[in-house]
C-alpha cells in the first residue's frame, strides 16, 4: 500500500473514467460524458498534486531547495485546480462532476477492499475448493442479473419521461417519441418503428446512428450542438480522422528511428521488421532493378491505408476508409503517380508508344487506332476500381458489425438492459483479416500498374507477354 | 409497380445476382490455384499471390453492386 499502490489506481481510474465518459456521453447525453471526464481528470491530478506534495514534505528530499521547490509547485497546482473546478462546476453540470470526482477515490476503495479480501481466510476456503468456487460464482452471477433486472426495470420508468426532452431534440422524429428513447431495443423491435423509413434505426442511440457506430467527433458535435468548431470537426470528421492516423504513423516512426541501435530492441525491431518484409515483398513484385525505389511510396500507402482499416475498429472511432471520399483521394494519387512514372521513365514518345500498344509491326499500326482508346479507358478505370473496391469492402465491413450489433441489443429477452450481446464480436476475425487483404490488395495492384508502366527489359518477360497477347 | 417497389425488389437482387457471378468465379480460382500449388508446391507464394489479386478483381464485381446499392437506397 505504497506509491505503487496509487499508480495502480491512477491507471485504473483512467482507463475507467474513460470508458464511462463514453458510455455516459453515448447513452444519455455528450455533454454528460464530457462533465464526467473532466471530474475524473480534475480528480486524478487533484490526487497527483496530492500525492507529489506529501511525497516533498516525508520523503528523502524535506529540507533541501528541491524538496521545497516540489511542495511549492504543487500547493500552486493545487490552487489552479481548485480555481479550475469552481469554472467547472458554473460551465458543465455539477451531478456528474462530482460523479467522475468520486471514480478515483470508489477505485480506491474497490481496491483496498479487495485487497482486504483476498488475503482473507474465507476468501481461501472458497477459493481453494473448485465446487464451492463454481457454486460461489453462480450465486453471485444470479444475485447479479435479478439486481440488474430489478434495476433496470424501477430506472426504465423515469427515464420514459425525462428523455424526449434530451435525446428526441436532435434524433428521432416526433411521432416515435414514446416509450423510444428509455427503451430503446423495444422501440426497434416493434414493427411500427420499422414502418417508416426515417425512424427506423435510432431506437439504441448509442449502438448505431444514421450509419455506423457513434464515434468521439460525433459525441462532440452533440455535446456542442452551437459550437462552429464542433461543426467544422464534424463535416470534416473523415479528414481528422486521417490526419490523426497519419500523425501517429509518424509518431511511432520518429519514435523507432530517433535514438537508432545496431541491434535493435523493442519497437525498433518490430518497425524494421516491418519494413524489410514490405520491402521485399514489393521487390519481389517490381524486380530487383526498379523495385527499391518504389518501396517507400508502396510501402506507405500499405500501413497507412492497413491503418486507416483497423482504425474503425478501435471502439468509439471510425475507419476514414468507409467513406469514397479518402479512397478515391488515394486511388487519384496512385493514377497520378503512375502517369508520372510512366513519363519519367518511357518519355512522351515511349509513353504514346505505349498506350498505342507498342506497335512495331503492320497489323499492331493498323490496330492502333483501335488500342488507343482501349487503353486510355483501361487507364481511367483503375483508380475508379480501387477506390470502390476499397471503399466497398470497408464500408461493408462496417455495415456487417452494426447490423450484428443491433441485431444482438435487439434479440435479449430483456429489452430494457442497457447491454446486448456482442453478436458483431463473430465477425471481428473477418473484419481483420479483410482489413489486411484489402490493404495488401490495394498496393499490390498499385505495384502492378507500376510495373506495367516501366520499360521491359527482360526478355523472359517479353516472350511471356508475347506468349500471353498470342493466347489471348 | 412504382420506381421505390422496383428499387426495393430490386436492389438486394441485385447483389445476390452479382454475388452468384463472383462467387463462381471465385470458386474457379480457388480450384485453379490449388491445383497448381499442389503440383508445384515450391511456387505456392507466387501463386498465392496472383490468386488474391485475381480473386480481388473478382470480387469487387459484387462489391461494385454493393456501392450501387447504396447509392440507390437513398430513393427507396
Amino acid at each position: 500500500m505504497g506509491l505503487e499502490f496509487l499508480a495502480r489506481v491512477r491507471k485504473t481510474s483512467t482507463w475507467l473514467g474513460g470508458v464511462m465518459a463514453l458510455m455516459a456521453a453515448t447513452y444519455v447525453s455528450p455533454l454528460l460524458g464530457l462533465a464526467f471526464a473532466a471530474g475524473a481528470l480534475w480528480s486524478l491530478v487533484n490526487l497527483q498534486l496530492i500525492e507529489r506534495l506529501v511525497v516533498s514534505l516525508t520523503g528523502t528530499a524535506r529540507g533541501t531547495p528541491a524538496g521545497t521547490r516540489t511542495s511549492g509547485f504543487a500547493l500552486l497546482g493545487m490552487l489552479f485546480l481548485f480555481a479550475s473546478g469552481a469554472v467547472l462546476l458554473v460551465l458543465l453540470s455539477p451531478e456528474a462532476l462530482v460523479a467522475g470526482f468520486l471514480l478515483p477515490l470508489a477505485v480506491i476503495v474497490v481496491k483496498a477492499g479487495t485487497k482486504i479480501l483476498l488475503g482473507s481466510r474465507a476468501w481461501r476456503g472458497i477459493a481453494n475448493n473448485r465446487w464451492r468456487a463454481g457454486i460461489a460464482a453462480l450465486a453471485l452471477a444470479t444475485v447479479t442479473w435479478f439486481a440488474l433486472g430489478a434495476l433496470t426495470n424501477a430506472g426504465g420508468q423515469t427515464p420514459e419521461h425525462s428523455a424526449p426532452t434530451s435525446e428526441h431534440a436532435q434524433t428521432a422524429p416526433p411521432e416515435g417519441a414514446p416509450g423510444e428513447a428509455g427503451s430503446g431495443a423495444a422501440g426497434t423491435a416493434t414493427p411500427e418503428a420499422h414502418g417508416d423509413a426515417t425512424a427506423e434505426p435510432h431506437g439504441e442511440a448509442s449502438e448505431e446512428k444514421e450509419e455506423g457506430f457513434t464515434n468521439v467527433i460525433a459525441l462532440l458535435a452533440g455535446a456542442f450542438p452551437h459550437a462552429a468548431w464542433a461543426h467544422f470537426l464534424e463535416h470534416y470528421e473523415v479528414l481528422v480522422f486521417s490526419l490523426f492516423i497519419a500523425l501517429l504513423l509518424l509518431y511511432v516512426a520518429f519514435v523507432a528511428s530517433r535514438n537508432p541501435q545496431l541491434v535493435p530492441s523493442g519497437l525498433q525491431n518490430g518497425v524494421e521488421m516491418v519494413v524489410e518484409g514490405l520491402s521485399g515483398f514489393f521487390i519481389s513484385i517490381i524486380g530487383p532493378k526498379h523495385g527499391p525505389r518504389f518501396v517507400p511510396f508502396l510501402g506507405t500507402l500499405f500501413i497507412y491505408i492497413l491503418s486507416m482499416n483497423l482504425f474503425g475498429l478501435i471502439p468509439f472511432m471510425h475507419s476514414p476508409t468507409a467513406s469514397l471520399n479518402v479512397t478515391v483521394a488515394l486511388a487519384l494519387t496512385v493514377f497520378v503517380y503512375v502517369q508520372f512514372i510512366g513519363f519519367k521513365e518511357l518519355g512522351p514518345i515511349g509513353w504514346l508508344d505505349h498506350m498505342l500498344g507498342s506497335p512495331r509491326d503492320l497489323t499492331g499500326w493498323l490496330l492502333a487506332p483501335l488500342m488507343l482508346p482501349i487503353h486510355i479507358l483501361g487507364e481511367l478505370a483503375k483508380p475508379i476500381s480501387l477506390s470502390c473496391r476499397l471503399f466497398g469492402n470497408i464500408f461493408g465491413e462496417d455495415m456487417l458489425l452494426v447490423a450484428f450489433a443491433s441485431l444482438g441489443v435487439t434479440m435479449l429477452p430483456f429489452q430494457q438492459l442497457p447491454f446486448g450481446i456482442p453478436m458483431h464480436a463473430l465477425f471481428f476475425p473477418l473484419a481483420l483479416l479483410g482489413s489486411a487483404l484489402q490493404a495488401m490488395v490495394f498496393t499490390v495492384l498499385t505495384s502492378i500498374y507500376i510495373l506495367l508502366m516501366l520499360p521491359h527489359e527482360h526478355h523472359d518477360e517479353h516472350g511471356h507477354e508475347a506468349g500471353a497477347q498470342h493466347a489471348h | 409497380m412504382d420506381m421505390q417497389a422496383a428499387l426495393s425488389l430490386g436492389l438486394p437482387l441485385g447483389i445476390g445476382i452479382a454475388a452468384i457471378g463472383s462467387g463462381i468465379g471465385l470458386g474457379l480460382i480457388g480450384q485453379g490455384a490449388m491445383q497448381a500449388i499442389g503440383r508445384q508446391p515450391e511456387a505456392t507464394a507466387k501463386i498465392q499471390l496472383a490468386m488474391i489479386i485475381i480473386a480481388a478483381l473478382a470480387e469487387a464485381l459484387t462489391i461494385y453492386a454493393f456501392v450501387t446499392m447504396f447509392l440507390l437506397k437513398g430513393k427507396i
